[in-house]
């Protein structure tokens, strides 16, 4: 599992590359501080090359969610691939995170 | 380069213009102080209010007052309207409601306060709005640089947005009362008068009947009076209260032994209105008829995995997947489902395709 930050400033861009599972969830959550504990309102994560995510994975999101609504801003996934979106479906998560 | 109004005043009106001057810091900061007190007790109070603005009465306003009627005024502090407040509703009932507060919060002169709504003869029409002219109740505000301002009242004028936008309309036209008014334009700014006082009249009614009608339909979910009760945005509002999919829910849940994170089901109403629940009678037959195939579909998909945390709209959410595919509908009706659901998006097929083959699969759906 990789975190890359591409663009730090206004609207923030992370690309999350890999798999999110047990093993990796918690350096998942870690490499995802910054954006929990910054002022930053206006996040995209790109999802395009997010293999697989687990249950922990996914309150992961839904904790970097509640953050960045907290402060009035939105949260974005992107260009996710259709097994990580069937996850998100199965479990009704697509219902509160908004997927583009 | 601005033009400077030169104004005809006497001695008199030039010495209260002169205290004007040196008061207006003063005035600017009982302005201040009023303006929070009833912004504060509106807030306090849930009301919702299209407006609440104040001013204090700038030095050229002021200027044309006195060389109207210059010589009604002994002293500046004889000038009721230097600090002006006015809150504007959306509601006439609610005219009434910051009235009172302002009682509460200030001594009303009654002498000199109006309400404009009862000063019409019965057939005619014009200038609606309560005016209350305040002093400062004793020990409330003090201005140590200031200490006479307490002497000074101000006024709290309170209307309707549709009574606001008549007078600001009348007021650009420029004319002061009724008798400068030409007499087709008078009669047309009465009919318009009139019209608007029979909307506000009409929008209270209506607020009202809605009120009514979502303390009804409370009283008929709660005594699970189902059938009876229409689907709509107040009914299934108060019956998501009474938790009907939490059954259902914790049966999935247990088989990977998941935490349920509580979301908003609102937004599966149009979904049930899509397949056709006309009444909460038929969401509970939905629940009685499919949510044991509801079951069986929810643990297909997530039985296999390691999943252990589901929001609470997995068992509704396969609810409507059963009951759309029960009732003969094919990928084209789950494709829209997903769309009301979601909104639009290529995905949606894919994830209607995806269900049907469950749905097969567990032969709830024909081959």
């Amino acid at each position: 599992m990789e975190v890359k930050v591409i663009s730090p400033v206004d609207k923030v861009l992370v690309q999350i590359k890999g798999r999110v599972d047990t093993t990796n969830a918690a350096q998942f959550q870690e490499d995802l501080t910054f954006i929990m504990q910054g002022d930053m309102k206006d996040i995209e994560l790109d999802c395009s090359e997010l293999e697989y995510t687990s249950s922990q994975g996914l309150r992961v999101f839904l904790m970097l969610q509640k953050a960045v609504q907290s402060r009035g801003g939105k949260m974005v996934l992107t260009n996710m691939q259709t097994q990580v979106k069937e996850v998100f479906d199965i479990t009704g998560f697509s219902n509160i995170i908004k997927i583009l | 380069m601005e033009e400077k109004n030169e104004r005809a005043l006497d001695l008199h009106c030039t010495m209260i213009l002169d205290e004007y001057r040196a008061m207006e810091p003063a005035l600017r900061r009982l302005e201040k102080w009023a303006y929070h007190r009833i912004k504060e007790a509106i807030d306090k109070a849930g009301l919702m209010v299209t407006a609440c603005e104040s001013r204090v009465k700038t030095e050229d306003s002021l200027a044309g007052k006195l060389e109207l009627k210059g010589s009604k005024y002994a002293f500046l502090n004889d000038i009721t309207d230097l600090v002006g407040i006015r809150v504007i509703t959306l509601y006439v009932g609610d005219v009434d409601k910051i009235a009172a507060i302002v009682e509460s919060l200030f001594n009303v002169d009654w002498d000199n306060s109006v309400d404009k709504r009862l000063t019409h003869s019965l057939d005619s029409f014009g200038y609606n709005s309560l005016h209350y002219i305040c002093r400062i109740p004793d020990g409330a505000y003090e201005d140590p640089e200031c200490p006479e301002i307490v002497n000074y009242r101000f006024e709290v004028q309170m209307r309707t947005t549709l009574q606001h936008i008549w007078a600001a309309i009348y007021h650009d036209t420029g004319y002061k009362s009724d008798v400068e008014v030409p007499r087709n334009y008078l009669r047309n700014l009465s009919r318009l008068a009139g019209m608007l006082e029979l909307v506000d009249d009409e929008f209270s009614r209506m607020r009202l009947a809605i009120s009514d009608y979502r303390r009804k339909v409370q009283g008929m979910v709660a005594s699970g009076h189902f059938d009876e009760v229409p689907l709509d945005g107040d009914s299934f509002r108060s019956y998501l209260a009474l938790h009907p999919f939490d059954t259902l829910n914790q049966s999935i849940a247990a088989v990977n032994q998941a935490e349920i994170h509580d979301i908003s089901l609102f937004p599966y109403l149009g979904v049930l209105q899509y397949i056709g629940c006309k009444t909460l009678g038929d969401v509970e037959k939905i629940i009685k008829e499919h949510g044991g195939d509801a079951y069986r579909m929810a643990v297909h998909q997530i039985g296999g995995t390691d999943i252990d945390i589901l929001t609470s709209s997995i068992g509704l959410q396969s609810l409507c997947n059963v009951a759309m595919v029960r009732k003969g509908g094919g990928v084209n009706d789950l494709e829209k489902m997903y769309e009301i659901l979601s909104g639009p998006s290529d995905y949606n097929r894919h994830r209607a395709e995806r269900a049907m083959g469950q749905a097969r699969l567990l032969g709830i759906a024909a081959e």
